[in-house]
């Protein structure tokens, strides 16, 4: 291990939280879409 | 071939013994080509354990080092085995608490197969551990090292191993017309069934858990803090695609077992699960790309690593989802027998990154592990002999056919 690193854990946290709402509003309709 | 449950009750001990007689003579051909290649396998990987045992995990026996501890017997027979034994929690959930009975003829062979998997891959780990005869210790104490990831896998497959015995129990007792027992079997299923799928949750994650310390020794692109969420999620469709890789095998090979009924139903029975599968992949991979951009690992992607993973993640998840999605919408078994193949061969390479491919991967390639043939003859000896007994079990007792008339009218 060498040294010390700074990561920004919230650098990425808008487009994190855009994925999470696509795809809860997807997986509802995917899944009445597989059922059709 | 079919084979006769006892049709009386055995009240004896004579009687048993004169019914086990007859239920060891062989059913069926003895010379099949499964048969003749799997039986030398068989007995030189028996032949091979006892060497091993004796000799220890160094070479010849192994390519095991201090740089990679863990091999196929982890990688493939451990980690890629259980994963693929999950289909048992998961359609034992699907059943007896969603309440699907559509399910419900395939749920005998999957709890079966769940069973005899964990009995044979514990032998893994047994084989794997340089002082075998230790362990026992997390189970009697002697350190029983309960920081360790290792000390609630151990106790968990000892737990889901009974678990799923209690669950098979009642076609044992059919087979030997113990009607009272089978009562009493019976009624412990559906707790054996929300034990055994909330033991699965925590020993299915708890194996990605095991890497977690080894943050530095994994690539940036499999390593992640949601690795036992990912080992969780991929043990859905892992178990899902392991069975009907398994039914159709079966189907096949013990087709004259099977009423008119259950090969009617099996359609429906594919295409569900395929719709299953094809919700926890789409879960997975957002999880999947969640992860990768949160580690921002754009510019690992354009390395040799970096397309072995999308190999892995588009090749293997990704395709195999759409390829399930368009055989259930089509109600097309081929598609979704390939996509189920493709899925577990995704599982396997998954699970073997984690443990040797992924692992350590900046060691040149000429100091890197691959299996000695003796490990390779031992991992198909444990595979070919789990598939002899699923097959004597199959052929004896009520798992692809129908209970006797006494069981079914309880």
């Amino acid at each position: 291990m060498e040294g010390f690193t700074y990561i920004d854990i919230f650098a990425t946290e808008g487009i994190e939280y855009l994925v999470v709402i696509v795809f809860l509003l997807l997986i509802i309709p995917f899944w009445m879409f597989l059922n059709r | 071939m079919n084979g006769k449950t006892a049709t009386e009750e055995i009240n004896s001990f004579k009687d048993f013994m004169i019914f086990i007689r007859s239920e060891l003579k062989p059913k069926g051909r003895i010379f099949t080509i499964f048969n003749v290649i799997s039986a030398p396998i068989i007995l030189l990987g028996a032949i091979l354990i006892v060497y091993r045992l004796a000799k220890g995990l160094g070479w010849p026996v192994t390519n095991l080092s201090q740089d990679f501890p863990w091999g196929i017997w982890i990688g493939f027979d451990v980690m890629t085995g259980v994963a693929f034994a999950g289909g048992a929690y998961v359609l034992t959930f699907v059943v007896y608490v969603l309440g699907a009975k559509k399910y419900h003829p395939i749920i005998r062979a999957t709890v079966l197969n769940g069973f005899l998997a964990y009995v044979f891959y514990t032998g893994a780990i047994f084989l794997d551990c340089g002082r075998w005869w230790n362990i026992v210790n997390p189970m009697i104490g002697n350190e029983f090292g309960v920081n360790s990831v290792l000390f609630l896998v151990a106790w968990h497959f000892l737990l889901y191993t009974l678990a799923e015995l209690v669950e098979f129990s009642p076609a044992i007792a059919e087979w030997l017309g113990w009607k009272k027992i089978r009562k009493i079997l019976a009624s412990l299923t559906l707790g054996a069934v929300i034990f055994g799928i909330t033991l699965s949750t925590l020993h299915q994650s708890g194996l990605g858990a095991l890497v977690m310390m080894a943050k530095w020794k994994i690539h940036p692109l499999w390593y992640t803090e949601f690795i036992p969420v990912l080992f969780f999620i991929s043990s859905i469709f892992a178990g899902l695609s392991m069975v009907i890789f398994e039914g159709t095998i079966s189907h096949r090979v013990f087709s004259q077992q099977i009423d008119e009924e259950h090969h009617r139903t099996y359609d429906d029975i594919l295409v569900g699960l395929g719709k299953i599968c094809a919700v926890a992949m789409v879960g997975y991979f957002f999880l999947k790309v969640l992860v990768f951009i949160h580690g921002k690992h754009w510019s690992l992607i354009n390395t040799p690593m970096g397309y072995w993973y999308l190999l892995e993640l588009i090749g293997l998840v990704l395709i195999p989802c759409l390829i399930f999605v368009q055989g259930v919408k089509d109600r097309n078994l081929l598609s979704i027998r390939v996509a189920a193949i493709l899925t577990m061969a995704g599982i396997i390479i998954n699970r073997l990154n984690y443990v040797f491919i992924a692992y350590k991967w900046y060691i040149p390639m000429s100091e890197r592990y691959f299996p000695t043939w003796i490990e390779i003859v031992i991992t198909l000896a444990i595979v070919f002999a789990e598939i002899w007994v699923f097959r004597w079990i199959v052929n004896r007792m009520p798992v692809l056919k129908e209970s006797p008339e006494w069981a079914r009218e309880e």
